[in-house]
């Protein structure tokens, strides 16, 4: 599974990567929407895991962006304020899930290897119309 | 409201504590004094504008009543002297009508007998036990008929009196003398009337007894302690009371012959006396009546000493009620104003931690930051101590992760206390301070962080040589906050605000301007009216921009906005360089 993390805050964006690099997960961060959906661009990757609030680009903006040019591509929003609202406003924008900070890894995980599970399903459904 | 939240997590140590102990002891105090200064000035207003003008229209008609009642005091006595005089007249006049009567009707005899004259006397005396006797004169003046209690007047020789001759030469046919003590050697005075029987002159007199024409005439005396004499036109006593003169003795007081009647104050016997005057028509005699001044004015001080102690009664009772009801207002008034004040504060303060929750939103997001770089920076530490996942746990390594901790640990920190600096009840103080500070003061850390990932520009345009202002900088910290705020909650998406100040005519303008959709004029005209906002709800309280007003209000400033729907706004704070200058207060469209 390859996964991007985008999220400006270096330190964090670090330390997840150290913990989840260390179970064998391949990691890339990047610290802006901007950055993100030209890294999905250019390089395949299964799952997204976004900040709401960055610099920039918004992370709305950026899910926006990632899901008209990767459409499987699974995202899971990060958001250091969350309220039901902008958990239904992330879905509804495709967003797989959304995560409050402080983020507990293995939840972090447990939500990837979901919206790992849920991409390999689109995936083969897409495989199986094509044929 | 986050206020009320934060009153009921107060001391259960789970949320940061904010002081909600409103402290305006300050702004207490300076409303009493007000108050106590606006009490003696209400005071000093009555007595100026009531008690004052009220003494002096209370002496005004004091002087009056006193000079009129004195004038009365007067009249009524001169009017008393024409009336006893008029009685005295018809006395006399009665009298010599007796005589004449009888002597015109009777006489028939130029030597009437004893017998006769006796009959005479006692006719006279029915109608007035004042005659003495009667004699009757003839040409020469010899008395040739006599009856009364002094026989040897009988033949006695009048032709030398003065009254037989003033009556024998005179056209009048009657005369009534002075007192005179006579051949009698007693004082009495005779009426005497003339007639021509069977061709010859003949008199007819009667005398009268002084003491009971005294009698008479304290007969028809009224009024207290009133003394009555009567004098001839030379000042001789006619008649008087023993105790006040002697018969025939001289008067010290002689009216003038020319004024039939009159009154004055005199120095008599017992001090000041009011003396009336009426001469009478019968006889060249005077009334003289006597009264002390102090019995004349009797009624006069009994007058005034009931108005003056009505008066002072009515105006202490009209001060006194006055001044209850000043007090009460006032009191009222104070309560009401003391009131308004501590709800004021409350509100101010209330308004602040809804700016404080407003800010909430973009904190949150700012502590949780912080607090997620904790949580997996731990995890990183377990990782390296996990032996499954074979690192290098070395006390480097370790200590690493913990200094990315720590630091994470104190940036959350830093995020709080600010939020407890700008939420703290502090007491209303003016201090001498620097708009551009403040302004920079209120622009940094979370609000900051916050308009960089908004995407909001902020520019900053300051007058570097503002002067420094004496304002209260907790309260306009809160007015810049909640303009700023609003600036930024105006604008979706990218945008930009300006924050400009300058100094113009004696003001410190500062502007606060935003690329955000702006206002209609409906929306202008309603947006400094409390509970208003143009906000998402839940977004804003709508108290912000009302109680901005109002602070700046008590700075003696003005809050003024300008707005164009899809442009954006402008708000421009004015304050006074110099605090005591007049108000401005101008709201524009």
């Amino acid at each position: 599974m390859k996964i991007l993390l985008v999220d400006d805050e270096d330190q964090f964006r670090e330390s997840v990567k150290k913990q989840l690099t260390v179970r064998n997960y391949t990691v890339s961060s990047v610290s802006s929407g901007e950055d993100a959906i030209e890294f999905i661009h250019q390089n395949d990757i299964d799952v997204v895991i976004l900040d709401m609030r960055m610099p920039g680009i918004s992370g709305a903006a950026t899910l926006k962006k990632i899901k008209e040019t990767s459409p499987l591509t699974e995202v899971i929003m990060l958001t250091g304020h969350a309220t039901v609202n902008t958990a239904m406003k992330t879905i509804k924008m495709g967003a797989f899930d959304y995560i409050p900070k402080p983020v507990k890894l293995d939840v972090l995980i447990n939500k990837m290897e979901d919206a790992y599970r849920k991409k390999e399903l689109e995936e083969k459904r897409m495989n199986h119309k094509v044929k | 409201m986050n206020a009320i939240k934060q009153t009921n997590n107060k001391g259960s140590g789970k949320q940061p504590e904010i002081q909600l102990n409103f402290d305006y002891s300050d702004g207490l105090a300076k409303t009493k004094k007000d108050f106590k200064q606006l009490r003696y000035r209400l005071i000093a207003g009555v007595v100026a504008c009531f008690i004052i003008p009220h003494f002096l229209l209370s002496a005004y008609f004091h002087f009056q009543f006193t000079s009129t009642l004195k004038s009365t005091g007067k009249y009524n006595l001169e009017a008393l002297a024409k009336s006893q005089k008029n009685t005295i007249d018809l006395f006399l006049m009665e009298r010599k009508m007796n005589i004449r009567n009888l002597f015109y009707n009777r006489m028939d005899s130029l030597n009437p007998s004893k017998d006769k004259m006796l009959y005479y006397l006692q006719t006279l005396k029915q109608n007035s036990d004042a005659f003495m006797d009667v004699g009757f004169l003839n040409k020469e003046g010899i008395q040739t008929g006599y009856a009364g209690s002094f026989p040897e007047l009988l033949n006695k020789k009048y032709k030398e009196e003065e009254w037989f001759r003033t009556l024998i030469n005179n056209e009048k046919e009657y005369i009534i003398t002075d007192i005179y003590l006579g051949f009698r050697n007693k004082p009495h005075f005779t009426i005497a009337v003339k007639q021509i029987i069977h061709g010859k002159m003949n008199i007819f007199r009667a005398t009268i007894d002084p003491d009971k024409f005294y009698m008479f005439l304290r007969s028809i005396s009224k009024g207290k302690e009133v003394e009555t004499t009567l004098i001839n036109n030379k000042g001789t006593y006619q008649i008087v009371d023993p105790d006040s003169g002697n018969l025939l003795g001289k008067s010290s007081y002689l009216p003038s012959l020319n004024v039939l009647s009159g009154v004055k104050e005199i120095s008599g016997k017992s001090g000041r006396e009011l003396t009336a005057h009426a001469w009478l028509q019968e006889t060249s005699w005077a009334l003289i009546i006597n009264q002390p001044l102090n019995l004349v004015h009797a009624q006069m001080y009994k007058t005034k000493n009931i108005m003056m102690t009505s008066f002072m009664f009515i105006v202490s009772l009209l001060v006194l009620v006055v001044l209850i009801v000043i007090d009460n207002l006032v009191t009222r008034a104070q309560v009401i104003a003391e009131n308004s004040h501590q709800l004021q504060g409350q509100l101010i303060h209330a308004s602040k931690l809804a700016s404080v929750g407003e800010l909430a939103t973009g904190i949150a997001h700012e502590i949780n930051n912080p607090l997620a770089i904790i949580t997996s920076t731990t995890g990183v530490v377990r990782d390296l101590l996990n032996p499954e996942f074979n690192l290098d746990p070395s006390p480097e390594n370790i200590n690493k992760e913990l200094d990315i901790v720590e630091a994470a640990a104190f940036r959350a920190s830093g995020i709080t206390k600010q939020l407890l600096d700008f939420g703290r009840k502090n007491r209303p103080a003016h201090t001498l301070s620097n708009i551009n500070d403040l302004l920079d003061k209120t622009t940094q850390g979370v609000k900051k962080h916050q308009f960089n990932v908004e995407n909001i520009e902020l520019i900053k345009n300051y007058d570097p040589d503002l002067p420094e202002i004496n304002v209260d900088p907790d309260r306009i910290g809160q007015v810049f906050l909640n303009l700023i705020n609003n600036a930024g909650d105006a604008i979706s998406g990218d945008g930009k605000i300006t924050l400009s100040t300058s100094l113009k005519d004696g003001f410190i303008r500062i502007m606060v301007m935003d690329s955000g959709h702006g206002m209609n004029p409906d929306q202008i005209k309603e947006i400094f009216n409390p509970f208003f906002t143009t906000k998402d709800p839940g977004k804003g309280t709508g108290l912000g921009l009302s109680i901005s007003l109002s602070i700046i209000d008590t700075m003696n400033g003005s809050l003024e906005v300008q707005s164009l729907p899809g442009q954006g706004s402008l708000f421009t704070v004015s304050l006074p360089v110099d605090s005591s200058k007049e108000k401005k207060q101008e709201v524009r469209g």
